[in-house]
């Protein structure tokens, strides 16, 4: 495609310009993706570049390391004791025999069972004692996943220490050799609260995202790749073991396949997908310009009780979405309020299925979305909206800009600027909006044509919401939540990544500072 | 002045006003939108001639049944494992969020753009998902049904590190040039961080412990695990849901409205004295990330 | 009240952008030194590095013999203060002075006496239990200086400590800092993109650009002997005028010529240029403002300009001046002895005829911008 210098454009037409931007915008995805694979590439490329250095400097550590630094490479924080670091020799060497302990008590065993994810099951034995055959349990896949995880992590968090232990010898020879002190224990215990004090904020919170967060995703992404649900819970009923890309072969056939409905996993898959997207989108845009539409209607000048109008909105964000959106669901139900006072009024005969057709529904929820994302744009806006310098505006009234060009050229490219990011969260953040969706609707009206196994999805579920109840649901198909959990990152990571490359105000985070 | 000009200026004060008398109708207009829900739970949870859900908004009787019947239900209880929950997170959640958002903001060590990078990739998972294998490993714990308070709290405060972009947007906003002062001063950076920077902190830390009170006041799904299958150890989000299923809701609808008007109030009322904060988070945290 | 010694020391940020080459300069007890330079010429990054702001990449600092390249700031035993004073706003004047000496934990009396003594000296005493956003911005800078005083620190370090006053508060508060300075009769090093500042403060100035010293020197050393182009240029207001010139050599004797007009140097210059064995060369002649000379009628040794602006100064006008080749020149003519008639002459576009003094003419190869005579 031809590339205009930035005289030629200027004398395009105003269609030609529209287009040309278009074109470089879609030609910018390929190309920003492109460029972040490139990246990846290049920073795996840095990575094993980096490993082979380091392998490299750990030969050298051993060959030209004197008799303690040696000794270091088997007896952690040895070194460190040899040459008077009492505190660190101590935690290396403790954590080094804590290691050695937990693999040969259990880390072992956790490690070896990995691939099968258990051997024997449950079964039922003669008991002579109660003269009767009972259940014993053996293996427990669940656990042997969870811990053999767990090992794994482990095992990490030692060679890395490890490699530390090693690099602390070479710069304790280094440091001695040109004649300086090296650190003593009050020095380090010092630096807890001063030069590494980072170090110390960020173990507690650190730690805590790695148990509850980085773990359970791991787990859950191999969960993906063995067949654990609700008949195969891996220790009361039956084992659960590895069964490839089966899940996702299901997830995403064409095939119809179980339970009652008519129609495949991919289609119905696609169909929640697709409507997603269309909530997200939705869900972020009526908000965000009729959040901002009510942020300048109150700011303008001569409009009283501004703070009124304000405190008025900002209520409604403190009362609980689980009441305040289960209450007006059954506002909306058949014999709920609003049907009630139309038909009184006399304005319908039937009462209006709301919640009963499915393009109802989804208008529905759409609407009282608004309802529930006002006030909270409102607030992001009147902040921003406020900090456009007001000399903007008068420069662009003497230049004879009426209100609505005005609103055009001036608030909305800043607002657009400024909260490109912002918007980028909302969007991913909506396609993930647990609470509006389930509270509202709870996913209905149920879509009859797809299988019930997968937890009855109803015409409003969202993946998230799907995601959910196939967990609840009678079979418990975590695989099938697993897979759909991942299909999520990966739209998500999609939509961030294009829009990461394309918006101007991401790429200098510095401007915003 | 000329007979025009002065036509004109009428005709711009004219203009003005009907817009902005237009702007107030609009204005009451959408009050009264956003009220109206909560005028409606307030009014039936005062109705007593009908527990279920009817099409009209003005009660036939008064009467304060409702609330009289909520408390020979699990309700007190649930209420009780409700507020303990809120207030521990809101205490935890708060020092390990400031935690974070100081250190990625204040520090320039090598991990720190790609922690920051890696905790973004996180958020794009759905974090329920990780509830199936929290809800049992806090079941072979003991921390689940009767015992949810301990494990929820525990579920709502280990991740909460990953919140930390609205209070490092503020902490941003404070020149560097105090630390560097502080430090010459002969500070350490613990000190920094509570003789300097806590002190010009407080609406965010404000804004960060009411955020996270009111987090675990309104969770339904982490608790819907975790409580899974008891009573005792429901929070009020999955109480009150479980009274709008189709068989309790013909008696249980007014209670319901009751319990949501019990459950709103104290929140509402923190707002009302806190709003500033919250405000003043929002608007400067929630963009600048 | 130390001395600072820096050997080699380097900056190299994370990048691999060399902010700082290696510095080296030794620092004298009790003498006051100012880093000059355009902004991004590595003269804030040094401060910071002897501060203990910014890690140092490589070579030695010393304060008064001790290495302190490992030292935290606090540890260093100096005192600073910053170009937006970064007082702590949550904290009254009095507090915000007291910071330091309670972290050290002084006992609350002496922290009220040198309080207090500090507060009189700088005249804030009445300031005292405000906070800083009561005070205006020369109040603020006086807080400043009195938190780093209070310290009785070997080193006192300066960043740019006026730039963010307007201009007379500016110049009030430079002549306040050379009073202090010999009142607190400690080491000082001081940061200033202002070449005026740098002059009227400093025992010696530290030219710096791109990270390099250029010239390190008294003000009337780096005025009168400046060793290359950069440091004539940069030293000096209006700036030094720059024309290409010719030299030529016969014998021992040199001249210098230019625009038509032939120009013998002085004995000291010729002696200079002989012991260099300088040739027939082409050069930049540089010529300060203040030191040409303006005559009203043709001479054979007079170049002829045409006149573009006449400043209006007060006591001397500033005349911006084209030449032949089109080169602009600026002159600085004292207004106390010129005639009504000479006045009225200089207007827009009128001929003028301008001279170089002999001792006042600077040469500089044109390749290595380095002075032929000077330095």
């Amino acid at each position: 495609m031809k590339q205009y210098s930035d005289l030629e454009f200027l004398k395009l037409s105003r269609g030609q310009k529209l287009l040309y931007r278009l074109q470089r915008f879609l030609i910018s995805i390929p190309v920003g993706i492109g460029r972040f694979f490139m990246k990846l590439i290049r920073a795996l490329g840095k990575l094993f570049a980096g490993i082979g250095r380091d392998l490299g400097e750990i030969g050298a550590t051993f060959a030209q390391g004197d008799w303690k630094t040696k000794t270091s490479f088997f007896i952690m924080g040895f070194g460190n004791l040899a040459r008077g670091q009492i505190l660190r020799g101590i935690l290396f060497l403790v954590f080094e025999a804590v290691f050695i302990a937990y693999m040969v008590m259990s880390g072992g065993y956790w490690l070896s069972m990995l691939p099968s994810l258990g051997i024997t099951g449950p079964s039922e034995e003669y008991s002579e004692v109660l003269d009767a055959y009972v259940t014993k349990y053996h293996d427990n896949s669940f656990q042997i996943l969870l811990y053999g995880v767990l090992t794994i992590f482990f095992v990490i968090a030692f060679i890395y220490t490890w490699r530390v232990n090693v690099r602390q010898n070479r710069m304790a020879e280094k440091i001695l050799a040109s004649g300086k002190k090296l650190k003593s224990g009050r020095d380090d215990l010092r630096s807890v609260v001063d030069d590494q004090f980072h170090k110390t904020l960020l173990a507690l919170p650190l730690t805590g995202i790695l148990v509850f967060t980085v773990l359970p995703i791991f787990f859950m992404i191999l969960v993906a790749f063995t067949n654990y649900d609700g008949t195969h819970n891996g220790y009361t009923n039956s084992l659960f073991t590895w069964v490839g890309l089966d899940n996702f072969n299901t997830m995403l056939s064409w095939d119809v396949t179980g339970g009652a409905g008519t129609q495949s996993y991919a289609a119905t898959f696609g169909e929640v997908l697709l409507w997603t997207l269309i909530w997200a989108f939705f869900a972020t845009f009526t908000n965000y310009f009729l959040g901002m539409f009510v942020a300048m209607a109150i700011n303008k000048k001569g409009i009283r009780f501004k703070k009124g109008w304000r405190t008025i909105l900002v209520l409604t964000i403190a009362i609980p979405q689980f009441i305040s959106l289960l209450y007006v669901s059954k506002m909306f139900a058949k014999n709920g309020i609003v049907n009630g006072f139309l038909m009184s009024m006399g304005w319908i005969q039937q009462a209006l299925p709301f919640w009963e057709d499915p393009t109802w529904a989804r208008v529905t929820v759409i609407l009282i979305n608004i309802w529930i994302g006002i006030p909270y744009l409102m607030l992001i806006t009147t902040g921003i909206l406020m900090n456009i310098p007001a000399d903007l505006y008068e420069s662009a009234r003497i230049d004879g800009a009426n209100a609505w060009q005005q609103y055009r050229k001036i608030t909305l490219p800043y607002m657009l600027f400024v909260t490109g990011p912002y918007l980028l969260t909302s969007f991913t953040g909506n396609m993930n909006n647990f609470n509006v969706i389930f509270l509202l609707t709870g996913g209905a009206p149920v879509n009859p044509a797809a299988s019930s196994a997968a937890g009855a999805v109803g015409y409003t579920d969202l993946l998230i919401t799907w995601l959910f109840k196939i967990t609840m649901g009678a079979e418990s198909q975590y695989y099938l939540a697993s897979v759909i959990g991942i299909l999520v990152f990966v739209v998500v990571a999609l939509i961030s990544l294009v829009v990461y490359n394309v918006l101007p105000s991401i790429k200098n985070e510095e401007d915003f500072r | 002045m000329s007979e025009a000009t002065a036509k004109r200026h009428m005709g711009l004060r004219a203009s003005r006003t009907v817009s902005n008398t237009l702007i107030h109708v609009l204005l009451i207009v959408i009050s009264i939108i956003w009220l109206i829900p909560f005028v409606c739970i307030v009014l039936q949870s005062f109705r007593v001639e009908n527990t279920g859900p009817v099409g009209y908004i003005i009660p036939h009787q008064w009467g304060t049944g409702n609330y009289t019947r909520l408390f020979q239900t699990d309700f007190p209880r649930w209420y009780t494992n409700t507020f303990i929950a809120a207030l521990a997170t809101a205490a935890l959640q708060t020092v390990i969020v400031l935690c974070m958002s100081y250190t990625l903001s204040r520090f320039r060590f090598k991990m720190r753009q790609p922690l920051m990078r890696f905790m973004l990739i996180l958020g794009m998972f759905p974090g329920m998902l990780s509830m199936i294998i929290l809800y049992r490993v806090l079941k072979d714990l003991g921390l689940t049904q009767a015992n949810a308070v301990p494990g929820l709290i525990l579920v709502y405060v280990a991740s909460s590190g990953m919140g930390y972009y609205v209070s490092k947007g503020f902490f941003d906003t404070i020149p560097m040039s105090l630390d560097e002062a502080a430090r010459v001063d002969g500070a350490t950076r613990a000190k920094i961080l509570y003789k300097i920077i806590l002190p010009l902190s407080k609406p965010i830390v404000i804004y960060t412990i009411l955020t996270a009170f009111m987090g675990p006041w309104g969770d339904y799904v982490f608790a819907r695990y975790i409580a899974f299958g008891t009573s005792a150890g429901k929070n009020v989000a999955v109480g009150l849901y479980d009274w709008l299923n189709k068989d309790q809701i013909s008696n249980c609808y007014t209670m319901f409205c009751a319990g949501g008007v019990l459950v709103a109030l104290p929140v509402t009322i923190l707002f009302l004295f806190l709003q500033k904060y919250y405000v003043e988070g929002v608007t400067g945290g929630a963009v600048k990330g | 009240m130390a001395s600072v010694k820096l050997t080699d020391v380097k900056k190299v940020y994370d990048n691999n952008v060399t902010a700082v080459h290696d510095f080296n300069l030794e620092i004298q007890d009790k003498e006051f030194i100012v880093f000059v330079g355009p902004s991004g010429c590595g003269k804030s990054t040094t401060l910071r590095m002897i501060a203990g702001l910014e890690d140092i990449s490589g070579g030695t600092l010393e304060i008064d013999g001790q290495v302190v390249n490992d030292l935290q700031p606090k540890d260093r035993d100096i005192a600073m203060v910053f170009q937006n004073y970064a007082l702590y706003p949550h904290m009254t004047v009095y507090d915000n002075i007291a910071f330091s000496l309670r972290l050290k934990k002084v006992p609350e009396d002496e922290v009220y006496e040198r309080v207090t003594n500090a507060a009189q000296i700088l005249g804030i005493t009445e300031y005292l239990t405000r906070k800083p956003r009561a005070l205006s911005g020369g109040q603020r800078q006086r807080v400043a200086i009195g938190r780093a005083m209070v310290r009785n620190a070997k080193v006192f370090l300066m960043d740019e400590p006026l730039s963010n006053l307007d201009a007379k508060l500016r110049n009030q508060m430079r002549a306040e800092i050379i009073q202090l300075r010999h009142k607190l009769e400690t080491t000082f090093i001081y940061v200033t993109h202002d070449q005026t500042e740098a002059m009227t403060l400093g025992d010696r100035i530290v030219i710096m650009r791109d990270g390099v010293i250029e010239q390190v020197g008294t003000p009337q050393e780096v005025f009168d002997t400046p060793v290359n182009l950069f440091v004539a240029g940069f030293i000096g207001s209006p700036q030094m005028n720059f024309l290409k010139a010719s030299l030529q050599r016969s014998g021992d004797a040199y001249s210098v010529s230019l625009l038509g007009v032939t120009l013998p140097l002085n004995p000291d210059q010729n002696a200079v240029l002989a012991r260099k064995n300088a040739g027939d060369q082409q050069v930049i002649l540089g010529i300060r403002p203040e030191h040409t000379a303006v005559l009203f009628a043709p001479d054979e040794n007079a170049i002829e300009c045409t006149i573009d602006v006449n400043e209006m100064m007060g006591s001397e006008l500033h005349l911006h001046l084209t030449d032949k080749n089109g080169d602009n020149i600026i002159v600085r003519l004292p207004t106390m002895d010129l005639t009504q008639e000479q006045r009225r002459s200089l207007s827009y576009g009128s001929r003028l005829f301008i001279s170089f003094p002999a001792k006042a003419m600077h040469l500089f190869d044109p390749g290595t911008e380095k002075s032929l005579i000077d330095g």
